[in-house]
């Protein structure tokens, strides 16, 4: 068991203008289960594999737990990978892929077999043991390679997107069941995705990164609470958050005739141009004799449990789509015209220049 | 997608199938009849009877076993250096990256375009110097590692063996030798048997080259050329001749036999892959 420390960590690829990585600084908890989560390119596997030991590090440290691993080969680094591919051994069996990194290591033949054994067990492979991959499915291919990573019980679990290559179905739940299995055996886990979702339900913190850079690390709730800037609040969500373009006036964010209600600080804070955010769930329907932002309704998605109404409002600022999430047995129709307002609390407040967050 | 082929497509495999047969057909038919027979016009079209009375002739006339042994021993030598060498380098250059990796590559490719006519002349006094003239070495120096073989499986790794494959041998605690034993090796074996095959079938008929630097030993080829020299003030003895040739062929058909389902996966992979 160990923490994970990334020290000003840096890549620069050769050949390339700017580095992919500029200078991580990232704490992982001892048994924590940290995502890696951004947009494409913006540098999380090479985070990961730094960690890993597969890309070598330019500047700055990387800790496992006191000692210092920025150079040490991976093999010696006590770290397991799962790949997005799996990257199992074609000509093994699924004992053989399994045992190999012990066999590697010289562990005798019997605590081999042991351990290979209590992997497969805890991953439901008992009945595979004797095939090659090529005659797995993709989610049996998926549980080798998570068992490949088991048998060697690691300091830390790197994942670089291992889900990606399931579909949907299967995605939910070997979501959860990694997310399971690393609760019990308690193995800090390092966790690359690009899926929002899927960073949100797994990982007990979440690092959010653009262009190689940190933007925010938080528990889920937090993120989506209290993002840090534009991005952040962009990125986290799903549907998105609506981000709304408003001039500062008299401590309220005016969009139109609709002055938008804010929380104090923000209210202190704000100059010019905002961009104010709203989640899709925080609007509320209001009369028309009480004001609100009159919304279009363009499409109404039912699913059953509730609805999302996409509409325009043709006030200058506002995106093509404002989302409004509501009961599912409210009747609402295409051509509608909402009134829609929010609750101060409920307003993310941002600078629309630096994407700075201005509530509280 | 289980189209079958149309009668043109059978038309043109199987003409191409007689063409590829008929040398083979033509020299175990002609090496069966006796030696007027073999120069009558309209030439026969059916085997006779006298092939065994022909390869006991070329057993009498030539030292056949010595030369075959000759020729097993330089082809099996050259294949497997060819094979061993060339997965190590191909490999290296698909897969590692090291400093003047693709000029190293550029330049081993240029080598193929230079015809090998022109080295034999600065090969003839490398191996006098050498004093190894006369010997099955010279014969089989300069082909321990063709470019051919290097770039034939630089190009098959370069698909064959995924990156994540090789880093995750890396993670389990490989070596890079181990590395590539375990992943380049089974991944390489289809292309390493149609190089071995190739390679061997290269030497195996290769004329020029023994011709030049051999003097009392010989290689089959070389034998056999002795078997069109023996007509003596007459024409050619072809039956002769072709009885000889078609003896010559005989272990590369078992070769192709053994290693036939080897090579038909291999090819079928390559295809696959596109
Ligand atoms: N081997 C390489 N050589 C040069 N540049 C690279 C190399 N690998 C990645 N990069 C660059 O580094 C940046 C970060 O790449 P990285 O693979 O870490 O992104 P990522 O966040 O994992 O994206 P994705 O979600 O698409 O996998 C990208 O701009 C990419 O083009
Ligand atoms: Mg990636």
């Amino acid at each position: 068991m160990a923490t994970v420390t990334f020290e000003k960590a840096q890549r620069w690829y050769a050949g390339a203008d700017t580095a992919a990585v500029p200078g991580i600084d990232l704490e992982i908890r001892d048994g924590e289960f940290m995502v890696l989560v951004g947009p494409s390119g913006c540098g999380k596997s090479t985070t990961l594999r730094m960690l890993a030991g597969l890309e070598a590090v330019d500047g700055g440290k990387i800790l496992l737990g006191d000692r210092d691993i920025t150079t040490v080969p991976p093999k010696d680094r006590d770290i397991a990978m799962v790949f997005q591919n799996y990257a199992l051994y074609p000509h093994m069996t699924v004992a053989d892929n399994m045992a190999f990194a012990l066999k590697m290591a010289k562990v005798p033949v019997a605590e081999r077999r042991k351990r290979v054994a209590e992997a497969a067990r805890i991953l439901g492979l008992e009945d595979y043991l004797g095939r090659k991959p090529k005659a797995l499915s993709g989610g049996q291919r998926q549980r080798v390679a998570m068992g490949r990573a088991i048998v060697r019980s690691p300091q830390v679990f790197c994942m670089d997107e291992p889900l990606s290559n399931l579909d949907a179905k299967m995605r939910v739940q070997t979501r959860t069941d990694i997310a399971r299995l690393q609760a019990d055996l308690g193995v800090t886990t390092v966790y690359v995705t690009h899926d929002q979702v899927e960073a949100m339900t797994m990982g007990d913190r979440v690092a959010v990164m653009k262009d190689g850079l940190l933007q925010q690390v938080d528990t889920p709730l937090n993120l989506y609470d209290r993002p840090v800037n534009l991005f952040v609040a962009g990125f986290i969500g799903s549907p998105q958050m609506n981000l709304l373009e408003a001039t500062a006036v008299d401590g309220r964010a005016a969009i139109g005739d609709y002055l938008v209600p804010v929380d104090p600080t923000a209210a202190q804070k704000m100059r010019g141009a905002v961009t104010v955010g709203v989640r899709p769930e925080s609007w509320r329907i209001v009369s028309d004799a009480e004001g609100g932002l009159p919304v279009r309704v363009t499409v109404v998605e039912e699913l059953g449990a509730d609805s999302f109404v996409y509409g325009t409002s043709g006030v200058e600022g506002t995106p093509a789509n404002i989302i409004v999430r509501i009961a599912a047995r409210d009747q609402v129709h295409r051509g509608d015209v909402l009134h829609v307002t929010t609750d101060p609390a409920d307003v993310h407040v941002f600078d629309t220049e630096t994407g700075e967050r201005l509530s509280a | 997608m289980n189209r079958r082929p149309g009668a043109l497509v059978y038309g043109l495999l199987a003409a191409f199938v007689v063409g590829s047969a008929l040398p083979l057909y033509w020299s175990f038919m002609i090496g069966s009849h006796t030696r007027e027979r073999a120069l009558d016009t309209p030439p026969p079209l059916l085997p006779g009877g006298h092939f065994l009375d022909n390869a006991g002739r070329v057993l009498n006339t030539i030292d056949f076993w010595q030369a075959m042994l000759n020729s097993l021993i330089v082809s099996t030598v050259c294949a497997t250096s060819v094979v061993f060498f060339s997965t190590l380098a191909g490999y290296s250059f698909a897969k590692l990256r090291f400093r003047g990796s693709s000029p190293l590559m550029g330049f081993v490719v240029m080598t193929m375009a230079v015809p090998t006519q022109l080295a034999i002349v600065p090969l003839f006094i490398l191996m006098r110097d050498y004093r190894l003239l006369d010997t099955l070495a010279a014969v089989a120096l300069p082909t321990l590692v063709t470019a051919f073989g290097v770039f034939f499986m630089r190009q098959y790794l370069v698909d064959a063996v995924p990156d994540e494959l090789i880093e995750a041998a890396r993670m389990d605690g490989c070596s890079m030798i181990r590395t590539f034993w375990t992943v380049a090796v089974p991944a390489a074996r289809p292309a390493m048997a149609i190089l071995f095959l190739f390679t061997f079938m290269q030497v195996w008929t290769d004329y020029m080259w023994p011709l030049v630097a051999l003097q009392k030993t010989e290689t089959l080829q070389i034998a056999l050329d002795r078997l069109a020299l023996t007509g003596q003030g007459q024409s050619t003895d072809y039956a002769l001749l072709l009885a000889g040739t078609a003896m010559a062929t005989v272990p590369l058909l078992v070769l192709f036999v053994l290693t036939g389902r080897q090579l038909v996966t291999g090819i079928m992979q390559g295809a696959l892959k596109g």
